[in-house]
């Protein structure tokens, strides 16, 4: 058996051009924030800066409300993984492990949440947060974007959890250990990998959310990334190197993730296509 | 055993912060949705029950008719696009002697990660009339295509659908990658000594054999288009005139902008009954039990 070989140049090639196609605007920004003006608009709109003006990513920190708009968006992200991924994984231990009559039921309860689009509560998701006073607050971004993500993550530790063999659990019981002890010191762990693949899918999903910041958020102090870049292009007009700056700011984290976990990144986002279809 | 695994306090103690607040945020607004469509409202005074009146409004409202065909072309194009595109590049990185296929596939991806306003903003640049990217690569290629890509209402939804499927491209890739690499090699095995070309084992096993897989990219892609909203709330504010609004912006609109709840309810309680409606008809088409190899 010849292995098979991919003998076509032609597609070939239009493959690599789609690859620059999707690397390229990505580049241009990351070329720009490093320009001044002239350069992005008139002498050398395409290629590598002649001169790295790194003074942008000063004026980009100090100048706009950067570093406050990264801190809102560590905090709220990191909250958001934190008890969506914990409220995710003791409920998905109880409907996959533990014997009561409404398991089956609650299970499904819960994954009708995965079919509905953020877009279409965000009418009665606005007057909820008002009528609980969190409006304005880190409250009304962390509180629903740890509901949105619950679905999803009950269902992938869900899955985990059914494949551990039963004996484990059998062997913590007769050894004394109690239900939360089997929990915290057996179950949990051998989890791990899905954990690691959550935190990755709920942290990117809390980093790069728009809408409901949009939303909910009016106060510039508790603005997040998403948010602040918005109004960036008014402001900026006159500096188009320093909101490059900003920009790519804001995308490295996401950017370094996926360069360091390349196939973890992937493999969470399409996670999802086994258990959605 | 029983009796420890079928401990009460603990299985409530378990599932009760997830469940309350899986319950209060996400599927009370559901239902919410569905009720305050059906009153005359505004968010702050007294509802008026008027019960089917915000739909008959609806369906006598020309911009729901705009942002129905917009919504639809926009999906439209999306899917076929991220579909396409994304079946021919997993089929190349699936082939281990393609060069580079590392770097494709990476590339590739790389924009699914970024957040949308940051792309935005970037095709709002790329798009601009006078300084534009975009405009800039047909000066230098000598054509005079030169033009303001977002305020033209012929361009205007095709330029957006374009940032959306280049954006969200990566993914329906990564998909169709994974689906493809599911597959056993002795398939194609069988084809190639068959006397199949490439081409040919590809369109009559590899394609069909990935039915659930596009039967969830065809799912994912034109719900997404229905529900569009970031990019034309940022890139276009539905402009010019109505020509990029999408229901979900009128929804946003009649909400938050004028003050009519009940009837941006209504918007997007007709949103939910589309969206199930096409994934029913998605399922009905590549109707097929899964394969378990």
């Amino acid at each position: 058996m010849k292995t098979l070989k991919f003998k076509h140049p032609v597609s070939n090639i239009l493959i690599w051009l789609y690859a620059l196609l999707s690397v390229y605007p990505l580049f241009w920004m990351i070329a720009y924030s490093l320009k001044n003006n002239d350069e992005i608009f008139v002498t050398n709109p395409f290629g590598l800066p002649t001169h790295f003006r790194f003074e942008n990513y000063k004026t980009a920190w100090t100048s706009f409300n950067v570093p406050q708009y990264f801190t809102n968006s560590v905090i709220v992200s990191v909250v958001t993984v934190v008890f969506s991924l914990s409220f995710a994984v003791l409920f998905a231990y109880a409907v996959a492990r533990m014997k009561w009559r409404l398991s089956g039921a609650v299970r499904v309860y819960m994954t009708i949440g995965m079919f509905v689009p953020v877009q279409v509560i965000m009418i009665p998701l606005a007057i909820l947060m008002r009528d609980f006073h969190l409006a304005n607050s880190y409250l009304t971004l962390i509180v629903p974007y740890i509901a949105f993500n619950l679905s999803f993550a009950t269902l992938v530790f869900y899955g985990f959890f059914r494949s551990v063999p039963v004996d484990l659990e059998e062997a913590a019981c007769i050894d004394g250990a109690s239900i939360y002890r089997t929990f915290f010191s057996v179950m949990l762990p051998l989890i791990r990998p899905s954990i690691a693949t959550m935190i990755i899918f709920v942290f990117l999903a809390a980093w790069n959310e728009f809408p409901i910041a949009m939303m909910l958020i009016s106060k510039e102090s508790l603005k997040t990334l998403p948010l602040g870049l918005l109004f960036f292009q008014g402001q900026f007009t006159t500096d188009w190197g320093a909101m490059g700056a900003a920009m790519t700011i804001a995308s490295l984290p996401t950017l370094l993730l996926y360069m360091l976990f390349s196939e973890q990144v992937e493999n969470a986002l399409t996670v999802g296509s086994a258990v959605k279809g | 055993m029983r009796k420890y695994l079928g401990n009460k306090t603990a299985i409530l103690l378990f599932i009760l912060p997830a469940l309350l607040l899986y319950t209060v945020v996400v599927f009370y607004p559901v239902i919410q949705v569905f009720y305050r469509s059906l009153f005359d409202w505004d968010g702050l005074s007294e509802a008026k029950f008027i019960f089917l009146d915000n739909y008959k409004r609806l369906f006598h409202d020309h911009i729901f008719y705009t942002s129905l065909y917009n919504s639809a072309v926009f999906a439209v194009i999306i899917a076929v696009v991220q579909i396409t595109i994304g079946t021919l590049l997993a089929f190349a990185v699936a082939e281990v002697a393609m060069r580079g296929r590392k770097f494709v596939r990476i590339t590739v991806f790389i924009p699914v990660v970024l957040s949308i306003t940051v792309v935005c903003q970037l095709w709002l640049a790329m798009y601009n009339g006078e300084y534009g990217l975009i405009n800039k690569l047909f000066e230098v290629f000598g054509l005079s295509y030169r033009q303001d890509w977002l305020t033209d209402k012929h361009t205007a939804i095709f330029a957006l659908a374009a940032v959306n499927a280049w954006q969200y491209m990566g993914y329906h890739f990564a998909l169709l990658l994974a689906g493809v690499k599911s597959i056993p090699e002795s398939y194609m095995e069988a084809a190639r000594i068959d006397g199949a070309s490439k081409m040919k084992a590809h369109l009559r096993i590899t394609m069909p054999m990935l039915g659930e897989t596009y039967k969830f990219c065809l799912i994912l892609a034109f719900t997404g288009g229905l529900n569009a909203f970031a990019n034309m709330y940022i890139m276009t504010s539905g402009g010019p005139g109505t020509t990029t609004y999408t229901l979900t912006y009128m929804m946003f609109r009649s909400a938050f902008r004028v003050g009519e709840f009940g009837y941006g309810s209504a918007s997007a309680a007709f949103l939910v009954i589309e969206c199930l409606i096409v994934t029913l008809i998605i399922n009905k088409l590549i109707a097929r039990d899964p394969i378990v190899y």
